[in-house]
Order: C-alpha cells, then structure tokens, then sequence
C-alpha cells in the first residue's frame, strides 16, 4: 500500500475501482491540484467533501472549472474521512470512473418549496434511462446528500423513497463543524443552502449499503410531554423542562449539560422492537433541547448507552469483507460518534481501522437509510470489485 | 420501566400533577391527534413501520413502469413501423408504371396512384378512395374516353364488367379512343379485397399485330418452300373442300395444266381431272373420294392408290386437318410397282430353273444309283461266276501237280497255282468291296477278343517280317471291343500287311493304347511314308503308292476295303504319315465293357485251365544279359509274355511307352547303379497297382531274407530253379495275388 504525495500535498488513493484524492483545504489551488490526480475523461461523477472552513462556494466554483466537463457535487462536512481517517481541514474527492459508474444527479434547490410528484417521476426516469444503458451491470444503489440543518430529511427520505424504487439509499446530512450554523451541498459550481442532492448510481462492481449504531437501549424513559415538532424542539419531558428533566435521570447538573455528554448519552425511541436514535443538537438557554430528528409530543424516549465504540467498527467493518476487500467504503459518520470518540481519547484507534479498511466520507449531521432519517450511526456504501466475468 | 419517570423528591402533589400531564400526552399520542407540525415525527414513524412494504409496492410499481415503458415503446416502434409500411406502400404503388388501385373487402377504394384511370380524364378526379366499386365501373362505362365495342351499349358494358368482378382473377383489354388499349388486371386479395391494375398496352397490342403477321408471312413462306421440296404432289383444302394451297408436283403428277389448278376450286373439280383417266384401288371410287372430303365428321385417313395406264401409278393419302380442312398426298410410286413386279417374274422364273435342275439331278441321281447297282451286281455276279472256274482250275492245277513230278514242270505248275491263289485274292477283295458299296454288307456286332486276334494276325505275318529283316513287334493285350470279328480281322490284317509289305526295312509295331471307352489300335512302320497329297487317294481301288511293287504284293485293294468297312462299322480310322519316316494307322474301337484288372483276370482264368501260365505278361528286370535271356527263353516256352528290362526307369518307360499292366513283376535284387529290386517293384507297383511280383537274388544273407520278408516279396535263389518260377507263376495266375508266403 504506497501513497505517493506530490509537492503540493495532494495525494491521490490507492483504490482501483472509485478514484479517490485527497488535499489540505487551505493550500493554495488546492482544488486544481487535487483536479491533477484525476482524469475528468474517465470520470461519471465527482464527490467533493469538503471542510467548512474554506469558502465553499469558491471550491464549488474552482471544482466547476478544473473538473469540466465532469459534473461535481458535494456537501460541507463536521470533519472529513480521508486516507487518514478522522481528519480536518480537507478536502475529500471521490470520482466515480464511467468505466464502471453510471448516475444520474438530481438537485433539489429548496427543501421549503418542491414538487413531490414531479420529483418522483424524475427519479423514476432517471433511473429508467441509466438501467438502459447498462442493462447488464449488476447493482444499483442511490445517494443523498442534504443541507444538515433543515430539519426536512424526515419527509424527504420519505418522498424520495417512492422514487427511487427498490434501491437502497443511503445519505447524510452536511456539516458545519462543531458551528452548527450554515451547512452547504454543491452542485454544478455552486453551493446550496436548503438543498438536497441525489445521486442514482449503477454500477458493475459488487457493493453493499450498510448502517449501524453502538448504542444500547437502558431501562430508563421519559416522555415527551411539550414539544415544537415542526422545530424539533422539546420543551418537556415528564411534565418538566426538558434539559432538567434530561440532566436528574443522567444524575448530572443540568448546567454542565455538553455536546459530548448528548453524544455519550442518545435518547432512542423503540418501535417494533427495533431503536433509533434520536440525537440531541444542544441545549437553549430556556432549558429547552433541540434534536437532529423528528420529534412529538407523546413520544417515549429511552436513554441509550454507548457500547465499546473499537469492537464495534472494527466488527462492522469486517462484516462488510466478508464476502472480499471492498475497493473503497464511502462512509457517512455521524459527528457525535467522532465526538465521543474524542471524549473517550479513540480518535486514533478509529482512524487506523478507518484507514486500514480504505474509508472515506465526512461526519454528517445526521445519516439516511432507505426512507428513515437517523442519527448516531456509520452508515455508507461498500464498493466491492466487480465479479469475474 | 417507570424507572426514573418520577423524580422522587417531588411531592406527591407535583408528582401527581406530573403523571396526569404524561398520561394526557400519551393519550393524545395514542389517539394520534397531532396537529400538523407533528407530520414530520408521523412521518418517520410512518417510514419505519411500512419501510419494507413501501419497498415493496415501490418494486412492484417500478415493474409495472418498466412494463408499461416497454409497452409504450413497442407501440411507438410499432406505430412508426405502421406509418413506414403504409408510406413504403404508397410510394411503391406510386412507382410503378400501371395504374393501380385497391378496393376493401366492402367494395369501397382504399387507395389508388396517379396513374390509376389515367386515360379517362373526364372521370379521373372522381377515382379516389371511398369510391364504391359499382361507381367505378359505372363512371368508365359512361366514359367519353371509353371505345365500346360495336353494338354495345354502355349499360351492356357495365352489366358485363360488373359480371367478370365475380371471378377471382381477370385479365381482359379495354379499347379506348384514340386507338388505345389498357389492360385490365383484377385480383381478389386474401382478405376479399379487390387490386386493380391497368396497363397501357397499346404498343403491345400494335407490336404484337404486326408480329404475328410477319410470323404469319414467314410461316407462310416457310411451308411454300416446304411444300415445293417435296416429291409428293401435295394439295390442302379448307373446310368448304376449296382448294388453299398446292405445289407443282401436283399438276406434274395427275397431268393437269398448271393453270387448271387455282386457288378455291373445289375438291370435285379436281376429282374430275381423273375421274375418266385413272382407274382406282384400293376400294375407292371417286364418288366415295368425294363424300370422304365432304363429310364434316371426324374424318379417318383414307389411303388408296390410281393408276393411269400401266406406266404410272400413284399412292393417295387424304388426311383430315385440324381446321376441318384435308391435304391430299400424291406418290409417285410407280418405279416401286414395277421394281415389285420384276421381283416378283424373277421369282417364278427361278423357281421354274429349280425346279428343272432338280428334276435333271434326280434323274442323274438315279441314273448313278443304278449303274452303281449294275455295277455292284455285275462285280458280284462276275466274281461269283469267276470262282467257281477258277476253284475248278486250282483242283486241276493241284491234281497235276500231283501227278507231275519233274521238277520244271512242277515249278510252273507251283507258280500257276500261285497265281490262280492271287486271282482268288484279288477276286475275294472285289466281292467284299462291291458289297460294302452296295450296301449288302450286313455286320454282327459282337465282344471281340482283340488280343487273340492280333496274336494270331502276328503270327501269320511274323514269317514274312522275318525274311524281310524287320523288327516286327505286337504289344500283347487282353482287352476285348465292340466289333465285327470279321471286318475287324480284315482291317487289322490289312493293315499289317501293307505295314510289312511297304516297310524294306526298320521296324513295323503293333499296339494298343487305352482311351476312354475305348482303345486305339497303332500300326507304326518305318516305311517310306505317304506325301501328303496322296494321303486321300490311296483308299481309292486299285491305288498303289510304289508302282514297282510286284502283283504278288497285291492288287492296291486293301486300303478301299479298310476305309469301307471302317466306315461301315463306325470306327474312326486316321492316318499319320511322314515321307523317310513311316507311317502310322490307327483304328478307334469302342470297349466291350468296363474293365478292371481284377475282372479281366478273371476272365482269363475262365479261359484257361488251373496252373495254366499261358499269355501271361511277365515283367522282367534283369541287368545280366545272359540270365535275362534264359529265362526269357525259359518263361516263352511256357507261352508266357515276357518284358525285358535292365532298369526300372527302363521298365517304366516301356510300360508307358505300350500302355499296359503286365501280370508278375520278376526283379532281380542286384541291379545296376545300386538300383535294388524291392525299390524297384515299389515304384513299379505305384504306377500299375498292385502286381504279384518276387525277386530272384543269389545273395543268400539273413538281412535280404528279412527285407524281403518285411516288404512281403517272395525271393528265389539263383540259380534259378524253373519250377519254382513257374510255380510262382502258377501261383500268381490263379490267387488274386493278396498274399504270399517264401517259396524255396
């Protein structure tokens, strides 16, 4: 496995199937270096994750020129995914070759305000007229990459889901760091606020969609008992302000309440026997709680407790070698587990199995599998070499 | 589960006033009376619990698009297909160059080409699709443009046409002014449908007029020149027996004037041109000839011949033809009918001239036939007169001869008694002769021992070969044939003595060889040979081949009397001869029987009394000369036929060479070239069977006592005892010779 660095820093993946790149947000022409280490004729589709603390849409708009005639998207991100692992400051590229991608990309510029008919009807032709094309490619799959702070994934999963038909989709939510102020997805050189993206992919190689937690569900409810639903805000759990209410059944002061402790400590709601994760964004003033999903008055919470995090993505990722090395794994992390992670001092050991099992992605504000929006998980997509023959 | 639901430092007051607001909101939940701000919490509820049966029903719809898709596409392939095809189809029927037009199944126009009616101005723009079918036909029938044929109206010519549109297929030619023609085509399709074609066929039509009338003219010229080839007078009527065609060789041959034959004179005008000069055969007369013609029947040829005079004669055929019409042949055919009669008189005339000459050979024939039998009778009348004088003059010869005895006197009278004797001789053959040509002959067939027969000739003859100095040899045999003793004994002897007579020197042999069925006797001499061209005559009378034989020698009658009786008694007789070599004769005798050695022995024993050693055949192999001839001498003086020999191969040699099976081996155990006896007689015997045989041996050893025993050889001790060897004899002749003891 030999990565070679050229001088400006950029670095190219080791991959065989999904080309990859890598290179520092901040280096000077960083996206024209990065633009180097690809071959735009070959490509069907780059993916750019890249790290908000650059101007997103001057990359947008710098991608847009070194990457033509190669459609571009993206999204900003809570951290990215590289060669490396967990890192910051990066910008992520995946180009996906024609030589085994086909997609068809479809942006929907304002989540507030679009034809849901319609929409379906899109993604039913779209996939019709990439399926023609490569009638004998063996999967297919769809991506979405969404503003992380709309609040809208919930009802958009669920509309794309009649769309996209009896493919897996997978997605997460673009970040802002730990700023949880502005989130972005790009497209064809510019950068969207309030926007969504999908991807519809066929492809020859083998791959497998994955999502999974390390949560545990405890004993301990509550119940939502006053909430703003449309803003995803609780104000009561059992007839208490929330965070209080929160704070006496974690036995912690409600004052010292944190982004890490949210992230050691998810409420789940349990439904036919299945948890999910329902995250918490942060404590207001008032005591109120915003979460990262849907939410309603009436609904149970159970607190959740965090498995060993090592073992678990080390299993999860062995799982998906089972059936051999995948090629590339686009990953969509959610950035609580990189919170606690870092809390629990694991960001090296995560890193190392990242980079050894070839991840690449971002931390997202929340992850989408098929028509459900959740958070707290790893969720993405195994690429595999196609099969012989 | 309620774990921590209730902060237990509350009071009871709050605590309660707590569950009551959670139990209210539960309930709310419960009864899902959520306002709208809650659609996205429902919503994501809603996604996990159908999740899979949404996945479901989205498959199955995506299907059913994939289907209707698929569908959509085909049926715009196929509606494109279909706007294709039907432009391909108008642009083909625009192509080609007849007017074209397709009605439906309901007679109404689907479609049609410019062309289509193109010679009808005045009803063209009324041909277009819609239009009925009965309003087509009506439209051309009412046509300025249309010619309707003389007599017909226009309703008569759309009843007509509507009529032909019954059938499936029609073709016909419309005549338009102008002198154009089209040619109407119409064909039902499969589905009941009705295409028309019309062509224009006006260059066609003119093309094809002018065509058949230069076929029509060459044809014409054809069978002009045709007809005048020919050397038949040939004459074609029509249907009305009005003369059509002809050629010159029908005036030549009925001797009428050209100018009396025409075109369209009648078939009875031209009978009677001949009706008074020609007479007819055949059974026809010319009032029959005419009826012929003008029947109108299916007419069978008629075939009959006239004659004018006797010089010429004609042969008629009258043939019907398929216009109802006839042509009439004239042959020529007199040169034939007199060729026939020539043959026919030089026939008779041969006939006659055999019948002459075969009447003159029959008289001839008779005419030879009795003087054969004057002369027959007269040779044997003559003869038979003759002898009795002449018997009468040898008794008085043989009484003086008695008398006289001075010794001249005696000699002349000796000499004519002699040739008194020659007279008898030459008499006697005569007399055989002529009854042998007269057919008098009688013969008795009968079993004839021809061995007894040649020994005696051999005796009679032997005398004379001696005092000549000839080697006069007999090959002894046993075997008896089928003949007449008596014309037998006269061949052989013949035979023999010609041998003797015209051999001076050399050897004369006389022997047997075994065919099939039967023997052949060999006269061999080494007399001067008969040339070839004289090979013939000598069986004729009178015929000596050396003139300077002496008349005592014979009269040259011998060999007319051999080849006649041989004739007479169907044996095939041959001759053999070189010039300075000799001669040889052989006569071809048929076996009396079958016979085997055993069988013919036994015949002999019948004939001879026991112990009777007589005509045996002795073989003998002795190499010491004196020994061998005593007991040759020794064996001969008991009558028995002894072979000398010295060697074995000698032996085998000489039993090939004469072809016969001697009785008893006798060997001699010493022979030359370390030869032995017992060896000898094994090979001998493996030629000839099995032949009693001994060896004679003055070795007197244990070892030749026991080799003899062993090979069953019986063995005396020279000196020769003679009884003992005719014992052995004896012995031999009277047991079949299948065991032996030791004698002596």
């Amino acid at each position: 496995m030999q990565r070679s660095r050229d001088l400006s820093g950029a670095l190219a993946g080791v991959s065989d199937y999904v080309k990859t790149g890598f290179v520092d947000a901040h280096a000077p022409d960083a996206v024209r270096k990065l633009a180097d280490l690809f071959d735009p004729a070959e490509l069907e589709l780059l993916i750019l994750f890249v790290s908000p603390s650059v101007d997103i849409a001057k990359v947008a708009a710098e991608a847009q020129i070194a990457f033509a005639p190669v459609r571009v998207i993206g999204s900003s991100t809570a951290g990215e995914l590289s060669s490396k692992g967990y890192t910051e400051d990066e910008i992520v590229a995946i180009g996906l070759p024609r030589a085994f991608f086909r997609t068809n990309t479809l942006l929907i510029p304002d989540l507030d305000e679009y034809d849901q008919q319609a929409l379906i009807g899109e993604l039913i032709r779209g996939r019709h007229e990439i399926t023609h094309q490569t009638p004998e490619w063996p999967s297919e799959c769809a991506m979405l990459l969404v503003d992380g702070l709309t609040m809208h994934e919930d009802e958009l999963t669920s509309h794309l889901s009649l769309g996209v038909g009896p493919v897996p989709l997978f997605g997460g939510s673009a970040g802002d760091g730990d700023r949880f102020e502005e989130t972005f997805v790009l497209d064809n050189g510019q950068a969207y606020r309030n926007a969504a993206i999908v991807v519809q992919i066929r492809t020859r190689c083998e791959i497998e969609v994955f999502n999974s937690d390390h949560l545990r569900p405890t004993e301990h409810r509550m119940v939502v008992t006053g909430a703003d639903p449309a803003h995803r805000i609780v104000h009561e759990i059992n007839a208490e302000p929330a965070a209080k209410e929160y704070a006496r059944l974690l036995g912690k002061d409600p004052e010292q309440l944190s982004a890490f402790t949210f992230a050691a400590h998810p409420v789940v709601v349990r439904i036919g026997g299945q948890h999910h994760v329902r995250s918490i964004q942060r404590v207001e003033e008032n005591g109120d709680m915003v979460f990262f999903s849907a939410i309603d008055e009436g609904v149970v919470l159970t607190l959740a407790e965090s498995t060993d995090m090592v073992s678990h993505l080390e299993g999860q990722l062995s799982k998906l070698t089972e059936r051999g090395r995948p090629d590339t794994i686009i990953a969509f992390d959610c950035i609580f587990r990189r919170m606690e992670a870092t809390q629990l001092q694991l960001e090296g050991k995560l890193s190392d199995i990242l980079a050894r099992y070839n991840v690449v992605g971002l931390s997202t504000y929340g992850e989408q599998i098929n028509s459900r929006h959740v958070n707290q998980t790893l969720t993405g997509v195994a690429i595999y070499p196609p099969k012989e023959g | 589960m309620l774990n921590g639901l209730i902060n237990p430092s509350d009071s009871i007051e709050r605590q309660n006033e707590k569950l009551k607001k959670i139990v209210a909101t539960l309930m709310k939940r419960v009864e899902q009376d959520t306002d709208s701000s809650g659609v996205a919490y429902a919503q994501f509820q809603r996604a996990v619990l159908l999740e899979d049966e949404v996945r479901a029903r989205t498959r199955d719809l995506g299907r059913a698009l994939d289907l209707l898709n698929d569908s959509n596409a085909k049926l715009a392939v196929a509606n494109q297909e279909t706007e294709a095809a039907r432009a391909d189809l108008a642009n083909a029927i625009e192509a080609v160059q007849e007017g074209f037009a397709l009605f439906n199944a309901d007679e109404k126009m689907v479609m049609c080409n410019s062309r289509f009616g193109m010679h009808m101005r005045d009803i063209q723009p009324d041909l277009k699709p819609g239009l009925t079918f009965g309003d087509y036909v009506r439209k051309v029938s009412r046509s300025r443009f249309l010619s309707l044929p003389r007599g017909e109206t226009a309703e008569q010519w759309e009843n007509r046409r509507l009529d032909r549109h019954k059938d499936t297929s029609v073709i016909f030619n419309v005549r338009l002014s102008g002198r154009r023609w089209i040619q109407v085509s119409e064909h039902r399709t499969p589905s009941g449908g009705t295409v028309i074609l019309q062509t224009d066929v006006t260059d066609i039509v003119r093309l094809e007029r002018q065509e058949r009338e230069r076929l029509i003219d060459d044809q014409a010229r054809l069978i002009r020149a045709t007809l005048e080839h020919l050397k038949q007078g040939v004459c074609i009527f029509d249907s009305s027996q009005q003369l059509v065609g002809w050629n010159h060789r029908v005036s030549e041959l009925l001797s009428v004037g050209v100018n009396r034959i025409q075109l369209g004179i009648k078939f009875s005008t031209i009978v009677n041109f001949f009706r008074t000069t020609h007479t007819f055969s055949g059974g026809v007369t010319p009032k029959s000839i005419i009826e012929w013609a003008e029947g109108n029947g299916d007419r069978l040829p008629l075939s009959f011949e006239m004659q004018r005079g006797l010089d010429s004669t004609l042969a008629v055929f009258m043939q019907e033809m398929p216009d109802r019409g006839f042509v009439i042949s004239f042959t020529d055919i007199t040169a034939e009918r007199a060729a026939i009669r020539a043959m026919a008189e030089a026939k008779e005339t041969l006939e006659q001239r055999v019948l002459e000459r075969t009447l003159e050979l029959e008289d001839a024939l008779a005419e030879a036939e009795r003087a054969n039998a004057s002369k027959s009778r007269f040779v044997a009348a003559a003869s038979h007169d003759l002898l009795q004088p002449l018997s009468a003059a040898k008794l008085y010869v043989a009484s003086l001869e008695n008398d006289i005895t001075a010794s001249e006197p005696h000699a002349l009278l000796t000499k004519a008694a002699s040739a008194l004797q020659s007279v008898e001789n030459i008499l006697g053959a005569l007399l055989d002769i002529s009854k042998l040509d007269s057919g008098l002959a009688h013969t008795h067939i009968s079993t004839v021992d021809l061995g007894a027969m040649l020994n005696q000739l051999c005796d009679e003859l032997t005398p004379v070969a001696a005092a000549k100095g000839l080697d006069f040899r007999s090959v002894p045999t046993r075997v008896s044939v089928s003949s007449d003793a008596t014309y037998l004994r006269r061949v052989l002897q013949n035979l023999l003595s010609n041998a003797v007579r015209y051999t001076s020197s050399g050897k004369v042999l006389i022997g047997v060889r075994h065919l099939k069925n039967k023997v052949r006797v060999e006269v061999w001499d080494t007399g001067p040979g008969i040339p070839e061209e004289e090979q013939n005559r000598i069986f004729g009378e009178f015929q000596r081949i050396n003139a300077t034989a002496s008349a005592a020698d014979g009269m040259g009658l011998g060999l007319a009397i051999v080849e006649r009786a041989c004739a007479l008694l169907h044996h095939p007789l041959e001759l053999t001869s070189h010039v300075g070599k000799g001669t040889l004769f052989t006569v071809e005798l048929p076996l009396a029987r079958p016979q085997p050695n055993q069988h013919h022995q036994a015949v002999i024993r019948q004939n001879t009394p026991p112990g009777d050693v007589s005509n045996m055949v002795v073989l003998l192999l002795e190499n010491d000369a004196e020994l061998r001839n005593a007991l040759a001498i020794t064996m001969e003086s008991w009558s028995v036929d002894v072979l000398t020999c010295t060697s074995c191969d000698e032996a085998i040699a000489l039993l090939k060479e004469i072809d016969i099976t001697p009785d008893a081996i006798v060997a001699d155990f010493h022979l030359n070239n370390g030869e032995d006896g017992l060896t000898a007689i094994r090979r001998l015997r493996s030629i000839c069977g099995k032949v009693p045989s001994c060896i004679i041996s003055a070795n007197r050893s244990a070892d030749l006592r026991v080799a003899c025993q062993a090979a069953q050889q019986p063995l005396l001790y020279k000196p020769i005892d003679p009884s003992s060897l005719r014992g052995f004899l004896q012995k031999t002749a009277t047991s079949d010779g299948a065991t032996w003891s030791m004698i002596g």
